[in-house]
């Protein structure tokens, strides 16, 4: 008699037994018209001529259904004959989209089951719709249509199309907040992700309704009140509802605030030996009677555990203790500073590589194997990774050693194109209109080399550069590299000047902040097409430096200068803190022509003055010096003050300036040999508009002088040189600046308050530089 | 301001711990009171070296130098107890240039128009036999 | 932002050729050299005659044209197919082969993620072990050797890296590494002379004395040996083999293997 092995659908095997291992001389396949009996034989367990017995079946039974051609199997033994009874399923010849917009074929194709060659079966097309109407809820449409369509291809094969009705956009209308009294309903809005719809939001799609985004949103709340105070914060409840009339979601969220706690007194306790209390004391951030605050807790066990990791115990580690005292509402913290556990780094594996070189990721470490493991190197070393900007992404973690004191460093990196063919363009008063195009490659054959060729010009200027710069310069962290640059230039009146030099550079971090970079720099200037064009009348000192370099064949320069610079700031895109100050000194001589030694300093000082409205204040101060070494200064060896530091005056727009009696007119600038600048501005985020747009306004007041011009008598000729004593000038202005998706746009407004009557004045200042 | 930058690497020596392991300790006792050492001698553990080193670097971009060194050598006589305890330090040290010369390695190495194009290349396999192999069964 | 045009599933119908003509022509179109008109022709098979006897042959002729493009995803994804759906069959050992070699084109250069040479070394063992007989053994095994020489040659520069900085203990712990899982490959003479360097350079004499006593036991002829000889030499120290330390014990071990 048969055994039968039945199974539908999903392989439910009955019980089938064969006393002991049984053996068959052939297997017969039946019920197969398109697939063939050898792919069905393939398959089996089971050979002619071997023995096999039930799990051979049951593994026959399972391996045939897995290959999704098969709806149902039978498998029964008829004397020496082993028949397996298939039925086909039909297969699917093509997976159609239609009517999808929002979700493109592709994203589709990855959410579904059902593919080409796939079995056509309609429980995977249940899910496979339920599929794709999730997809399309997780984007903000959730009330759209799915329907199927089969279409019978010859050969037992089908075609499936997914009829899809996207509906329109689910938006959310009104978000409350119940039982908040602390911080108004607008300020708590401010704080979680998910947004009420407004007319951008289909750009910023902010406000999809997605649960687990409402999850998050709550943490966000309890981060918020934890770091202000409401050490019992709680939320109470936070759901939407679907108004389906109107495709609009309703969400509610119940808070409970609590009480408003302040620090009790603050203490740390040591006990490992050679670390005592005292010593870490200023590292504290948490001053008894602030208000008390989770994230100062957390800087302060991090400031902590950062110093005494660089004292040399790696291991030790920093827990904070809070007792809470209920009555007068403070919560006194004790920092306990402990031995943990003892981990040694046993190997730096570094994956994902597929260009950068293994040294260049792992020079950055200041740790290596062997050394103890040590989060404040690891966390620094993460740092200087992402800052490389060859990666897009950098993970450091870490997997079991082969000892239990044994940890390994696992480093993924993945590489990111570093090459780039930009074609840059930009606007702004002083040029006009520049475009630039350049090739950059920021990791040149996978050594984290930088080189780039760019050619870039204005309405009246082009400029040829050629950069490379390699970043470990004999093995030390020394970004050396030269620049080789050719520009002519016909913004002066009347001539056109050409100049091209090489520029070596060395470049040298101090410290983590501290930066010096060392340069020499030579320089070629010539003439040519030396042609008065009758309009206008050049500075006699101009014309004068102009004629003597004619004279003597051109002007070179050769200078040797440094520049040290110090930088702070938390983000160098829109720094809210830190201090940003920089000199620079540049001696020019070396038995060329131009000889003279200039000073030109500047320091901006950035300040979050109020974080609830994220309003930023900026101080910053300049000066600058020049002063010959050698015979009298050339007119372009001046310092030059106007738009870039003023705003409200134009380029060259202050200082010193020839007037030519003859034509009763000034004729230009004739710039200083010192000059001191301040700025004080205010930037705050767009008011009524949402924050994500990264429109803000600034208000702001710039002061600047320039004076002590020492062209020769000689050189003045006829003209008379005005405006030579420090005289300030003021301006007041405001401004808007924008970080869109296709660069940096500012523009602003500037009123001169304080001015000379010859300085020329330019009100309005636009700029905006794009690379794509 | 203070640029100069001192790292402590290696084994972190623990003179307590050090105490505990006189001549004539066991393997086990080294294990547990100094931990793994930094690396060993032999395939049966024969010796211990726990290597520490200090370096000073005195401004960010320059290499951090060597100032210290010590290796603590653990040497165990045939039962597995220790024999002898012994200290060297850098000056026991020599100081010399790596050989330059490397076995060479193969893999590919895109040139850089390569890299720029970034176009998979179609490498013509070599797999002559492999062809001739498939032509052979194919029919 | 044009969305794709829907389609008229009715009239998608597929002109459908007898498979054993495409097969052929996809034959033609390899031996021709057109590599892609011979891969269009497998996949044909494959949508047309799916599962079908003529299907499983185009899928491996499929696989090595897809490799001799240099597609290899292309190639290692249609030889995996096969691989799941007819494992014990007669070309199965070619397609394992396929994918052994495609990952074996892709092996990057030592200072670069040498996961391509893991996965070419896991499949070439699986070409050895699950088809012993086949004739793609012999190749897998050079293949495999050459896989393998590339992870010696990466601990190795990692090794002079740290050697390099004077990390003399990940410098020694990673040449360690060459000598105890990579013996049997080129870097192996290189990896002793370099722990002699750093056995040296830490004033551990003996253990630099052994390192070189067993190189020049192994490889007497090598420049490496001769080089750590002459760097004993500075020092007036012969390479004298201490019996019980682990090198000597390794170094019998390549003797033996």
């Amino acid at each position: 008699a048969g055994i039968v092995v039945t199974g539908a659908g999903v392989a439910t095997l009955a019980g089938v037994t064969i006393a002991e291992a049984a053996v068959v001389n052939r297997v017969e396949v039946r019920g197969n018209s398109r697939v063939d009996a050898s792919t069905v034989r393939g398959n089996l367990t089971i050979k002619p001529g071997a023995s096999f017995t039930n799990n051979d079946i049951d593994e026959s039974v399972k391996r045939l259904f897995s290959t999704g051609l098969f709806s149902d199997v039978q498998i029964s033994v008829s004397g020496s004959t082993l028949v397996v009874t298939v039925a086909e399923n039909q297969i699917i010849n093509q997976v159609v989209f239609n009517g999808n917009k929002k979700l493109k074929d592709v994203a589709l194709k990855g959410v579904v089951q059902s593919r080409q060659l796939g079995p056509y079966n309609d429980q995977i097309i249940q899910a496979d719709v339920q599929a794709i109407r999730d997809a399309y809820a997780a984007i903000g449409r959730s009330d759209a249509v799915v329907n199927t369509r089969v279409v019978p291809v010859e050969g037992g094969r089908v075609n499936l199309a997914f009829e899809i009705n996207e509906g329109d956009r689910t938006k959310i209308s009104t978000i409350n907040f119940v039982g908040n009294q602390a911080f108004g309903d607008g300020r708590l809005a401010d704080v979680i992700s998910t947004k009420r719809s407004n007319m951008l939001s289909f750009l910023t799609r902010k406000d999809v309704y997605d649960e687990d985004k409402l999850r998050a949103d709550e943490e966000l709340l309890r981060r918020f009140y934890y770091n202000r105070g409401y050490a019992d914060f709680r939320v109470i409840s936070s759901f939407a509802e679907l108004d389906e009339a109107s495709n609009e979601y309703v969400v509610t969220i119940t808070v409970e605030e609590g009480e408003r706690y302040v620090f009790g007194d603050v203490s740390i306790e040591s006990t490992v030996p050679g670390i005592d209390s005292d010593s870490l004391r200023n590292m504290i951030e948490t001053r008894s009677g602030a208000v008390y605050s989770a994230e100062k807790v957390e800087d302060t066990i991090l400031a902590i555990s950062d110093h005494v990791a660089t004292q040399g115990y790696p291991f030790a580690t920093i827990t904070p203790r809070g007792d809470r005292d209920f009555t007068n509402r403070t919560i006194s913290v004790t920092y306990l500073v402990d031995e943990g556990t003892r981990a040694y780094v046993e190997r730096i594996e570094i994956r994902g590589n597929t260009r950068t070189r293994d040294y260049v990721i792992r020079r950055e470490f200041d740790l290596s194997e062997g050394d103890a493991f040590n989060q404040v190197l690891v966390r620094r070393a993460k740092k200087r990774l992402e800052k490389l900007n060859f990666f897009s992404s950098v993970d450091i973690t870490t997997q079991p050693g082969s000892q239990p004191d044994r940890v390994i460093l696992v480093v993924d990196v993945k590489d990111q194109p570093t090459g780039e063919f930009g074609v840059g363009g930009g606007y702004s008063n002083n040029d006009g209109f520049t475009a630039t195009v350049d090739i950059t490659e920021r990791n040149f054959l996978g050594r984290g080399q930088f080189i780039r060729a760019s050619v870039g010009g204005g309405n009246d200027s082009r400029e040829y550069t050629v950069s490379f710069t390699e970043p470990y310069f004999l093995g030390y962290r020394l970004a050396a590299g030269f620049d080789v640059f050719k520009k002519t230039d016909r913004s002066y009146t009347g001539f056109e000047e050409d100049t091209q030099g090489i520029n070596l550079r060395i470049g040298a971090p101090i410290t983590e902040n501290l930066y010096l970079s060392t340069a020499f720099k030579y320089s070629e200037t010539s003439y040519n097409d030396y042609v008065l064009n009758s309009a206008t009348i050049p500075s006699a000192p101009e014309l004068a430096a102009v004629s003597r370099t004619v004279a003597n064949g051109g002007h070179q320069i050769g200078a040797l200068s440094y520049t040290l610079s110090y930088n702070t700031l938390d983000d160098q895109k829109l720094p809210r803190e830190g201090i940003s100050a920089r000199i620079t000194q540049e001696y020019a001589g070396l038995g060329f022509d131009s000889e003279y030694l200039k000073t030109t300093a500047k320091a901006s000082y950035f300040h979050m003055l109020s974080e609830q409205a994220d309003m930023i204040g900026q101080v910053t101060v300049g000066a600058g010096n020049v002063v010959a070494t050698g015979d009298d200064l050339r007119v372009f060896d001046h310092l030059f003050v106007g738009q870039e530091t003023i705003r409200g005056f134009d380029t060259r727009g202050i200082g010193p300036r020839m007037y030519d009696p003859v034509a009763a007119r000034y004729v230009g600038a004739a710039g200083g040999t010192t000059y001191f600048n301040g700025t004080v501005e205010v930037s705050a985020p767009m008011p009524a508009l949402s924050r994500d747009l990264g429109l803000r306004f600034n208000v702001f007041a710039d002061a600047a002088t320039l004076y002590g011009n020492e062209i020769s008598t000689a050189d003045k000729g006829g003209q008379r040189l005005d405006g030579n004593d420090m005289e300030w000038r003021a301006s007041v202005g405001f401004g808007i600046t924008w970080a869109s998706p296709f660069g940096p746009l500012r523009v602003y407004y500037a009123e001169p308050v304080a001015k000379q009557d010859f300085d020329e004045v330019k009100k309005f200042g636009f700029g905006a530089s794009t690379r794509f | 301001c203070q640029t100069s930058e001192v790292f402590k690497q290696g084994y972190v020596v623990d003179q307590t711990a050090l105490d505990l392991t006189p001549v004539g300790s066991s393997r086990e006792q080294v294990l547990l009171s100094l931990g793994t050492p930094s690396t060993t001698a032999t395939f049966d553990n024969e010796v211990f070296y726990y290597v520490s080193q200090k370096r000073v670097r005195s401004a960010m971009f320059l290499k951090p130098r060597l100032v210290e060194q010590s290796v603590l050598a653990v040497y165990f006589d045939e039962e597995g107890t220790v024999k002898q305890i012994a200290n060297y330090t850098l000056q026991d040290g020599r100081v010399f240039d790596m050989i330059s010369r490397t076995t060479p390695t193969g893999g590919l190495d895109k040139s850089f128009l390569a890299q720029m194009l970034a176009g998979a290349g179609s490498q013509e396999a070599t797999g002559a036999a492999v062809a001739r192999s498939i032509f052979g069964g194919g029919q | 932002c044009q969305s794709d045009q829907d389609i008229d599933i009715t009239a998608y119908a597929q002109s459908v050729e007898p498979a054993d003509v495409l097969y052929n022509q996809g034959l033609a179109n390899l031996q021709a050299g057109q590599l892609t008109e011979a891969s269009r022709k497998f996949e044909a098979i494959d949508k047309q005659h799916p599962y079908s006897e003529f299907a499983r042959k185009a899928m491996v002729m499929n696989a090595f044209a897809n490799y001799r493009q240099g597609q290899y995803t292309e190639a290692i994804n249609t030889a995996s197919r096969y691989l799941s759906l007819y494992p014990n069959d007669e070309d199965a050992a070619y397609a394992q082969y396929i994918v052994g070699l495609s990952y074996y084109r892709q092996i990057p250069e030592v200072t670069r993620d040498q996961r391509t040479s893991q996965r070419a070394i896991a499949a070439f063992t699986e070409v050895i072990e699950r088809y012993p007989d086949s004739e793609y053994v012999e190749d897998s095994q050079a293949k495999l050797r050459y896989a393998r020489d590339q992870l010696a040659g990466k601990e190795m520069q990692v090794g002079r890296y740290y050697l390099e900085r004077k990390e003399y203990v990940a410098a020694a712990n990673r040449f360690r590494q060459v000598v105890e899982t990579y013996p049997n490959t080129r870097q192996i003479e290189e990896a002793l002379a370099r722990l002699v360097e750093t056995y040296y350079a830490m004033g551990l004499e003996s253990e630099a004395q052994t390192a070189a006593a067993v190189l020049g036991h192994n490889y007497p002829d090598s420049q490496w040996y001769a080089d750590s000889y002459k760097l004993l030499k500075t020092k007036g120290l012969e390479p004298r083999e201490n019996k019980g330390s682990w090198i000597s014990r390794a170094g019998a071990r390549l003797v033996g293997a």
